[in-house]
């Protein structure tokens, strides 16, 4: 049995509401009266759970309603309005239903946060741990760091079904993320190190001051970087690694087979030098 | 422990004593390569010389090859396990052994081996592996995380060395033994390859002498002062009427031992009841005429294997009787 909490929204508060506070394992913890009451920050605002949500619990066998054991936390209806959706979060399962505002997983440690819908900006802003989906598509500074923070994402699994706004995993440093449609301008852009992978075709700039790291892509695109150069052969061991690595994700980058080599390029040579650009297709 | 003063198997005498192990840190190492031609002359060469940490830092052997399916990076592979009596000389091994022998090996990469979901050996600490041979990429090298693991490619001038940062390492057992007593060199040597055989068939142990077999058995201390071994002149043939610790009869004229390290008691004491197994098929019709161990009195190592309990699981289908 895994306990299973669930908010439903049934009268939006006409502002954007901080939903940080809204993780399964402290509400887990909580009655439903305790969980109405907890109070959502919302600029000069603010409003209760109660005020905003329809709240239930139920026990949920293993084998069914839920796939995880632990807590899991369900929100129903879920619309842009709603920032910082599982932020900072360390565990557990946070199921939402609809699109979230900005800032969702932001520095997000650990557990599962899945997003049927669209996600505004910075998703996964500096996120250490955990695996977050995108079932749609995500605004800009997916994986990013916030403006002066030196790191971006630093660990961890996102996937983005759809596609991704400008600035995509700027400065990342470490962790896996995954873009299904098209990535906007300046992908990978000041990459520290980690790995981008794009299955449509990235913007502009893309790889623009890449440090280290590695930038997957599917297609061919229109034009290559003139700072990055052929970057050899001889990789095929590495090569074997990542792909078995993403046996598990989505398509297109789950189909890839170790057998058919990429086109490699090296750069960012304006800077370290030490990234790369594997083109797939 | 009460157990009869005699057991004998298909005529073949089993003594009623006990071989004494000892606590060692080990850690098994993936080796994979283009084909398994490389990755075994890989695995030949960081397990040589690496007989007894007497002389050598460690004692290390090859466990098994691996179908390429079996390995993280779909390539032929073979495991080794190299055991060490503190984590600070196992570390040091490791990283000397690889580094001379694996990076220096066309097309090889090497991985941690330990798994630990599923080890039974309890886990110790992690080993360094390509956190120190990245630096012979002179700056060229790129780490890489894949999930939990993070990698290291150093360029070589066959393409990229790949290897784990580190390794896992756990709290192993080494010195399980069998000591045989034949007729003559024949039938040691038949036995001992029987009993080497069989043990190289079950997994989590190796026998680190060459063919997994040793002659030259020693005894703590010596006559010389700064000698720590010396021979054991109570298993020496030619020292029957001279010795007085002698252990053999006249009909002795062969003596052989097979050491054991494993990761586990239950890994040690399951190849040293195969070997006996395997010794005692061939029994006393083919020259093997006891099967003795090597202890300290059991006061030095907390690690005791019975024979007569080991060769209890052993003897199935042979006659056997207790005197």
């Amino acid at each position: 049995m895994s306990l299973r909490i669930t908010l439903r929204v049934t009268t939006p508060p006409g502002f954007r509401v901080d939903a940080s506070a809204l993780l399964p394992a402290p509400l887990a913890a909580m009655s439903t009266a305790e969980i109405e009451r907890i109070v959502l920050p919302a600029g000069n605002d603010r409003c209760n759970v109660g005020d905003v949500f329809d709240v239930s619990r139920s026990e949920a066998s293993a084998e069914s309603d839920a796939p995880h054991t632990g807590a899991t936390l369900v929100i129903e209806n879920a619309a842009p309005w709603l920032d910082r959706v599982g932020a900072r979060m360390m565990d557990g399962h946070l199921l939402v239903h609809g699109s979230t505002g900005d800032y969702s997983g932001f520095q997000m440690a650990g557990g599962v946060l899945h997003i049927e819908g669209d996600a505004g900006h910075f998703t996964a802003c500096e996120m250490r741990g955990g695996r977050l989906t995108v079932t749609g598509h995500s605004g800009d500074f997916a994986a990013g760091a916030l403006a002066g923070d030196m790191e971006g994402m630093t660990g961890g699994t996102l996937t983005i079904h759809g596609n991704a706004g400008a600035r995509l995993a700027d400065r990342m440093r470490r962790g896996l993320v995954l873009v299904g449609g098209n990535a906007g301008d300046f992908a990978a852009s000041r990459l520290v190190a980690g790995t981008v992978g794009i299955a449509g075709q990235p913007g502009a700039h893309y790889a623009y001051g890449m440090r280290r790291g590695t930038l997957l892509l599917s297609q061919r695109p229109t034009h290559l970087p003139p700072t990055f150069t052929e970057g050899g052969r001889g990789f095929d061991v590495f090569w074997a690694l990542l792909v078995r690595s993403l046996a598990d994700e989505i398509a297109p980058f789950s189909q890839w087979r170790t057998a058919s080599l990429p086109t490699r390029y090296a750069g960012d040579l304006a800077v370290d030098g030490r990234g790369e650009i594997l083109v797939v297709s | 422990m009460s157990e009869p003063a005699t057991l004998q198997i298909n005529g073949t005498t089993i003594d009623a004593t006990f071989a004494e192990a000892f606590p060692m840190k080990a850690t098994r190492l993936v080796i994979t390569a283009h084909t398994l031609t490389w990755a075994m002359n890989a695995a030949i060469s960081l397990t040589g010389f690496a007989t007894s940490v007497i002389g050598c830092g460690c004692e290390a052997g090859i466990e098994r090859t691996l179908a390429a399916a079996e390995t993280p990076d779909g390539r032929p592979g073979v495991t080794v396990l190299l055991f060490a009596v503190s984590s600070k000389e196992l570390a040091k091994q490791i990283e000397r052994r690889v580094g001379q022998c694996v990076l220096t090996c066309p097309t090889t990469a090497v991985y941690g081996g330990i798994d630990p979901e599923t080890s039974r050996a309890p886990l110790s600490d992690r080993a360094s592996l390509g956190s120190g041979l990245r630096f012979f990429g002179d700056g060229w090298q790129i780490s890489k995380m894949l999930g939990d693991t993070r990698y290291w490619r150093v360029p070589v001038m066959d393409g990229e060395f790949v290897c784990a940062e580190t390794a896992l390492t756990v709290k192993a057992v080494g010195g399980g033994n069998l000591i045989l007593l034949a007729r003559d060199i024949d039938a040691a040597l038949a036995a001992a390859e029987a009993a080497v055989a069989a043990m190289r068939r079950l997994p989590n142990v190796v026998m680190p002498f060459p063919g997994g077999v040793v002659r030259s058995g020693s005894k703590v201390g010596s006559k010389y002062r700064g000698a720590s071994a010396s021979t054991n002149d109570a298993f020496c043939p030619t020292l029957t009427g001279l010795s007085a610790r002698s252990e053999l009869s006249a009909e002795v004229g062969c003596v052989l031992e097979i050491v054991i390290d494993g990761l586990t008691d239950a890994d040690v004491g399951a190849a040293m009841s195969a070997g006996i197994g395997a010794a005692v098929g061939l029994g006393r019709a083919a020259g093997l005429l006891r099967i003795s161990a090597g202890n300290y009195g059991g006061k030095l190592g907390p690690y005791h294997f019975h024979l007569h309990s080991l060769a209890a699981g052993a003897s199935a289908g042979f006659d056997g009787s207790h005197a």
